[in-house]
């Protein structure tokens, strides 16, 4: 392990891990990428869905079966299955495989939060403001989103730190991302990019834990939902 | 509800389980018959691409077939990470490349020549306790390979019509290009062409799909690939001599040379013998587009060849 | 499915010649899952009854655990392969790492949700405490102790896939070999085997574990739908007496 730690600062000293295509700041710069685009198509995938679905109160069969399903399913199989057909089509590698499989990784927790979330707002809640006047999408926007918001703040969370971790795996399918000096190093001797790269992610993993549970408490500091 | 629950979940791992038990796969040290000689296993290095896993069964039955107990180990990467098993002794032989090989151990020495290439690489290798058994006249360089259509559209037919008019093309290569003589320092050296701004990694096999599919411009294929023969593809010419001798041959350690006093060495040369760029070609034609296993490959053609 | 079209979508000719390969992975797959939960179990126990032994410590246990739990697989094995070379070892380590946190929170949660009132009694009754822990709050607990074994489990399954990255793999191995050989006839036949046996692996063990909790524990009510939780170490004092925590 000392060969690979001494590897590793010699690589962070070096130009190649800086500068270029290959350069650290550019293959993180892509694995953000990746992740953002994802989490986006995600939202607005599961969001809307799941916020209707609470709100007229069916599905519950759907959204415990996304979950568990979704849990079930290996990522890796996922790209490996895309790559194919994005050859096919003209996609490519890289990119559209892994975002492919990224979206759908991120679906699950988004789905079903937004789903417990909006149908768990009070029903008497829902029928006071309905009295008022309010009509379905008044009602979603005014009342049940706002009042599911800690549970959605939380899936999306969970799912970005997922979607941010699993990004590592498009350099399977070529993508150059943070990911590639990993699975490059495996084959290697010099371990010291895969080293650096690794901690990289890990601390890009933990960060966005980090930044999310920030922003939940900044948008939600009156309560946090233990599991109900 | 419950009950239906169980009773399928311990169906189905009854069923996995019903596979799961039964006889392990027997491992590759059984010797058929012959009488088994008293010496160290050998234990033949494979690296990550097809055409390595077909050399080292080759060896491994040629070997088993003359006696020898031998163990196929996949060492997980390229001829770097071989070297480290050679070093801790995790691997005492394995098919390699003399051109490649001098390059790696020595930067710059090798040329088209073969015996000249050899002649320098002996020297090289027994400074590691290592020894080149006779090569074989297969030979197997990178090549370097473009759709036709679109070397057709940018007038691009060699490898100086490349640093020309491709400088900003993107190369798919294995990952070890970025070090390999052969590869990107090759390119850079000998036609002054750079290419590795837009390098993208990418398994061996991978490389015609993606070529193909247009995710990339420049392929690397080994020369020997069984999907060179296919139109679409077209090999850039190495006008000016890039490509050495890269003929196949059995790298073995001194230790495990010495401990067969010249019986191993018999074995080993026989199958060099035999072996040729077109029977390598056929090989390999076999792993890439039939699909088939490469023990099953190697079987059958050292049956054709009477070594077994 | 290569762009050659020069093979079924699932090549059973294949398949039936290959049957030994399928089962060796299938194996793999399963001794790799065994051994990572049943470490990984072990360990939980292990640290929870620390634990619970020692408040103070609980969200520095679970907090190291949650850092594991971040850090993606392939850049663990990233991290450990330096040290430990390919194979096993790392992949056994990391794999036991990714139970820790729910199979800690979980058993935590669950003991500690034995209601107040039961464990005065067993104490009135003259229960020594580890004779108590065991005789009462474990069973008690037993929701919680299934419900993590569960997610753990099937999580772990899924995981075993990317091992294959590390020399071992499993399912994982079959979808590494479709991703390599991609103008092989069999090469979409594997990634499609690779997946759909995990898929399959992970759904039968998920059966399995609904079953062993309605056998195990029929008393106890399981909401069917709860929102998907961060893992974040759950304080000790925030878990609600006599609830039974289960995970989506």
């Amino acid at each position: 392990m000392g060969d690979a730690w001494s590897d590793m600062w010699t690589y962070l000293g070096s130009d190649a891990a800086w500068t270029g295509r290959n350069g650290l700041p550019l293959l993180l710069w892509a694995q953000l990428k990746l992740a953002f685009a994802a989490m986006a198509i995600a939202t607005v995938l599961a969001i809307p869905v799941a916020a209707f679905l609470g709100h007229v109160r069916r599905g519950t069969l759907l959204a415990v079966s996304i979950v568990n399903i979704g849990r079930a399913v290996p990522t890796y199989g996922v790209v490996a299955l895309v790559l194919p057909f994005s050859l096919r089509w003209g996609f490519g590698l890289g990119f559209w495989p892994t975002l492919v499989a990224l979206v759908l990784l991120a679906i699950p927790p988004i789905f079903t939060n937004t789903y417990t979330g909006v149908r768990g707002v009070p029903a008497d809640a829902v029928e006071a403001a309905s009295g008022m006047g309010m009509r379905a999408r008044e009602l979603l926007r005014k009342v049940e989103v706002p009042a599911a918001l800690p549970l959605i703040l939380t899936g999306l969370r969970v799912s970005a730190v997922q979607v941010m971790a699993t990004a590592t795996l498009g350099a399977v399918v070529g993508y150059r991302c943070l990911g590639t000096p990993i699975v490059i190093g495996m084959q290697r001797q010099n371990k010291g990019p895969l080293l650096a790269a690794s901690i990289l992610v890990a601390a890009l993993a933990l960060g966005t834990d980090g930044l999310f549970a920030l922003v939940q408490r900044l948008l939600v500091p009156w309560r946090r939902q233990p599991a109900s | 509800m419950k009950r239906q629950h169980i009773v399928a979940g311990l169906t189905v791992l009854i069923l996995f389980a019903a596979t799961a038990c039964g006889d392990d796969d027997d491992t590759d040290a059984s010797s058929s018959g012959n009488e088994q000689r008293e010496g160290p296993t050998v234990l033949i290095g494979a690296q990550e691409f097809g055409e390595s896993a077909i050399l080292a069964e080759v060896y491994s039955q040629a070997l088993e077939a003359q006696g020898f107990q031998t163990d196929i180990v996949e060492v997980g990467g390229f001829r770097d990470v071989l070297f480290d098993s050679f070093d801790n002794g995790d691997v005492n032989l394995a098919p390699e490349y003399v051109a490649s090989e001098l390059n790696f151990l020595q930067e710059g020495s090798a040329t088209s020549d073969v015996d000249e290439s050899l002649g320098l690489l002996q020297p090289a290798l027994e400074e590691r306790d290592l020894t080149a058994l006779e090569p074989s006249a297969a030979v197997d360089t990178n090549t370097f390979v473009m759709l036709t259509d679109q070397s057709d559209e940018l007038s691009i037919a060699s490898l100086s019509d490349l640093a020309e008019n491709g400088a900003d093309l993107t190369l798919g290569a294995p990952p070890d290009c970025e070090e390999n003589a052969f590869c990107l320092p090759g390119l850079q050296q000998v036609y002054g062409l750079d290419l590795s701004a837009n390098f993208t990694p990418l398994e061996l096999d991978l490389i015609p799909d993606s070529l193909e599919g247009g995710a990339i411009d420049v392929g690397v294929f080994l020369s020997t690939s069984g999907r060179l023969t296919e139109d679409q593809f077209t090999v850039l010419e190495d006008d000016q001599g890039l490509l050495a001798a890269d003929n196949v041959f059995p790298l073995a350690s001194q230790e495990l040379v010495d401990a067969y006093g010249g019986d191993l060495d018999t074995a080993l040369n026989a199958v060099s013998a035999e072996l040729d760029t077109e029977g390598l070609i056929a090989m390999n034609a076999r792993y890439d587009i039939d699909g088939d296993d490469p023990d099953q490959i190697a079987a059958d053609w050292l049956a054709d060849h009477d070594l077994t | 499915m290569t762009l050659l079209a020069s093979g079924p979508l699932i090549d059973w000719e294949w398949i039936g010649e290959h049957l030994d390969v399928i089962r060796a992975a299938t194996v793999e797959h399963l001794q790799l899952t065994a051994i990572a939960v049943g470490i990984g179990f072990a360990l939980s126990m292990a640290l929870a009854l620390l634990a619970l032994q020692w408040r103070w410590s609980y969200p520095l246990l679970a907090g190291f655990c949650s850092v594991l739990y971040s850090i993606p697989s392939l850049a663990l094995f990233g991290i450990l392969v330096p040290i430990t070379g390919l194979g096993t070892v790392p992949a056994v380590i990391a794999l036991v790492g990714y139970t820790l946190l729910i199979l800690l929170r979980n058993i935590v949660a669950g003991i500690e949700g034995v209601p107040a009132p039961v464990r005065e009694a067993a104490d009135g009754m003259g229960f020594e405490h580890w004779r108590r822990l065991a005789r009462v709050d474990l069973p008690l607990a037993l929701p919680a102790i299934i419900a993590g074994l569960r997610i753990a489990t099937v999580t772990t399954i899924g995981l075993v896939t990317i091992t294959a990255y590390v020399g071992l793999g499993g399912y994982g191995d079959l979808i590494r070999e479709g991703l390599r050989r991609q103008s092989a006839p069999q090469a979409s036949t594997l990634v499609i085997l690779g997946t759909g046996l995990s898929v399959v692996m992970a759904v039968v063990f998920d059966l399995l574990f609904v079953g062993v909790e309605h056998l195990a524990t029929p008393w106890a009510r399981r909401p069917r739908l709860a929102p998907i939780e961060p893992m974040e170490p759950v304080p000790v004092a925030a878990i609600p007496a006599g609830g039974s925590l289960s995970d989506g």
